[in-house]
């Protein structure tokens, strides 16, 4: 035995002396998020993998660095485990809201949330907004309202509004049942969003959108997503499951950042109107975070 | 906020961004005592843009009975009500505008529509202010009255809905300052809805993108005038290119009507987008109710435009509205004739100022017969 481990094995019966018949002394909040691993990456919010996972109550702050700001304080923390295989990290985010919002109409918007990370593992990190210019962060972003669709609502008008009456489209016409070309021609001719493959407006593959930004206003999609998500809605509020890669040079036991965000749409949270946490240092298996 | 320049306001006021005008400026005057509110213009709109999944609701054009009608609903009077004292002295807006009145964390004072705001197109149509007894409805002012508004984007040289994007996906064309939503680029944040004072930026749910009047641009890049010009049955509009008041020439129709003449008026200026389309104000309603809507020019335009008659180079080039599908950047006045010229001074359209009467007799000589069915 070194003398170094004698010491520290003293220090340990000495502290479980003097814990004898007393209850054990609240552990003291995590100010970090830990990853566990996992062999397998859950997809699911309640799968039991993530009982091997730390959980963090991390504080949401209002975004009122840039206009639009948010100015009421809304939803006030998010609950976050980690997994990771040492390849990809999941994230399991809960938070509590008391009205479902998935819709997203006219003066309406969806429930959402966001995980970012650096784009590249770095001691240096980015501005915690959005990023910066040259240092861009990496964004999963989840909505309660394409996970909705994804679950099965129709993504058309009758669902949306069921009194709706409608006459006529160009693009079902019935001159156009044996032509698929020009039914798609027509199609984008009135929804040049799509034509233009905005990302917005093309039917989701996934519930989850992988975007890139290097600061404020300066969005854009990932030249794919290749991040998986899934949300659900809980008593309490939501429970989604965000699955997506590391920051690039991120070596195992090494420390990243990592931030989220939450929107309530009952509040008209949209874009830059949103709860968000600052950095939160992040913590891979084997390593500690500072 | 940088500080910029609004003539129709006789003052600087505050921007999101730098004053930057376009090399030449699309605008329009639409005479509103022409119009018969017979949705022409609405129609020709709707089936050639706002015929897709999404855009059921959306009305790029619409034509609304004031002092009741609006689309959507209260788009103007809730703004007014929030923006307080707009008083004008000497031509000078004393108030504030929507960016100078913009609460803290935004880039404007707006308000969103809620989804029933959308849902009465037609409130208000035809509706009176009250009854008119008999005898009455000969004078001027009408003691009850209503007009009708037809209504486009107004393609501002200080756009709201620009200022309020936080992307940047709404742009001006340097070439004719039309204001577009770049499809590509929108996020569908609707900030730009809330921010419009005219609400003339649409949401489609169906693209998740905010989408609005483009000023039919690849018509106008043929040379021709949109679709809700080209189709008016009224011809109560004219489309062109507008310059500032020190840059103003006679020969440009838009100019003369505007800067030359003043017969013609912003829409709600005191906002302080510097709209670019123009009112003649109906003769019939009440000048402090005109003036609330086209600022203070009001009583001096309505005076000129009782006068048209009298003056030859007005009368003819009212008489050109609508005349042609082609826009006309120029006029001159030949005699009794008014003709729309090309910017190269060639002559596109030809119309008589007073049309000739013809008095058919109602005994049709060579046959014999009444020709009329009303003897």
């Amino acid at each position: 035995m070194t003398r170094n481990h004698a010491i520290r094995s003293a220090a340990i019966l000495l502290a479980l002396a003097a814990g004898c018949g007393k209850p054990a002394a609240p552990a003291a909040p995590a100010t970090d998020v830990r990853a566990a691993h996992a062999a397998t990456l859950p997809t699911n919010a309640d799968d039991g993998a993530w009982g091997a996972a730390a959980e963090m109550k991390a504080p949401l702050v209002l975004q009122d660095m840039v206009d639009p700001r948010k100015m009421e304080v809304g939803i006030a923390e998010v609950r976050v485990k980690a997994l990771t295989d040492g390849k990809r990290i999941a994230f399991r985010m809960e938070w509590d809201d008391p009205t479902a919002d998935d819709l997203r109409v006219p003066a309406r918007f969806s429930d959402a949330c966001a995980v970012q990370l650096p784009a590249t593992a770095s001691p240096d990190s980015p501005a915690p907004q959005m990023g910066e210019p040259g240092r861009p962060v990496t964004i999963t972003f989840w909505t309660a309202s394409t996970q909705a669709i994804l679950d099965g609502r129709p993504l058309d008008l009758k669902t949306l509004y069921p009194n709706s009456k409608i006459d006529h489209y160009p693009a079902e016409a019935a001159a156009l049942d044996k032509d698929p070309a020009g039914r798609e021609q027509m199609e984008k001719m009135y929804s040049p969003a799509h034509a233009l493959g905005n990302t917005e407006s093309t039917k989701p593959a996934k519930a989850v959108q992988d975007l890139v930004s290097e600061g404020p206003g300066t969005l854009k999609p990932a030249a794919a997503t290749e991040s998986e998500g899934r949300g659900r809605r809980t008593p309490k509020g939501w429970q989604v499951v965000i699955t997506r890669a590391l920051p690039a040079g991120l070596a195992p036991g090494a420390r990243s950042l990592v931030a989220f965000a939450v929107w309530n749409g009952a509040s008209d949270d949209t874009g830059a109107r949103k709860m968000r946490t600052i950095w939160i240092p992040l913590a891979m298996p084997g390593g500690a975070a500072k | 906020m940088a500080r910029v320049y609004n003539w129709q306001l006789g003052r600087d006021m505050s921007y999101w961004y730098p004053e930057a005008r376009p090399k030449a400026q699309f605008g329009a005057v639409f005479d509103v005592n022409k119009c018969i509110a017979c949705q022409t213009c609405t129609l020709a709109c709707k089936t050639t843009w706002t015929s897709g999944k999404g855009q059921e609701y959306m009305l790029w054009n619409n034509v609304e009975t004031k002092p009741y009608g609006y689309y959507p609903l209260g788009w103007d009077v809730k703004l007014l009500d929030m923006l307080g004292a707009q008083d004008w002295k000497n031509g000078k807006y004393d108030g504030r505008t929507i960016f100078e009145s913009a609460p803290a964390g935004q880039r404007v004072l707006g308000w969103r529509p809620g989804q029933n705001d959308y849902a009465y197109p037609n409130v208000g149509e035809d509706d009176c202010t009250g009854s008119v007894d008999k005898g009455a409805h000969m004078t001027l002012p009408h003691m009850n009255w209503f007009f009708y508004l037809a209504r486009i984007c107004n393609h501002c040289t200080y756009p709201a809905c620009l200022a309020a994007c936080p992307r940047g996906s709404i742009y001006k064309r340097p070439e004719d300052g039309i204001v577009l939503v770049d499809q590509g680029r929108c996020r569908g944040y609707q900030e730009c809805v809330k921010a419009c004072p005219y609400k003339k930026v649409f949401f489609n749910p169906m693209t998740g993108t905010s989408e609005k009047c483009i000023a039919c641009y690849p018509k106008q890049e043929k040379g021709m005038t949109p679709q809700c010009f080209a189709n008016c049955i009224g011809k109560i509009r004219m489309c062109g290119r507008i310059s500032r008041p020190e840059d103003a020439r006679p020969d440009n129709p838009l100019d003369f009507l505007v800067h030359v003449k003043k017969v013609a008026l912003p829409l709600f200026p005191q906002f302080g987008l510097e709209p670019n389309v123009y009112y003649v104000p109906p003769l019939q309603a009440p000048a402090v109710f005109l003036q609330q809507i086209f600022g203070p020019g009001v009583e001096e335009a309505l005076k000129t435009y009782l006068n048209a008659s009298k003056d030859p180079d007005l009368m003819g080039l009212l008489t050109l509205f609508g005349c042609t599908e082609q826009i006309i950047p120029r006029f001159r006045r030949e005699k009794d004739e008014m003709v729309g010229l090309d910017e190269k001074g060639s002559e596109l359209i030809r119309v008589p100022i007073q049309e000739p009467a013809y008095i058919r007799q109602a005994l049709d000589a060579a046959r014999g017969v009444l020709s009329t069915n009303i003897p």
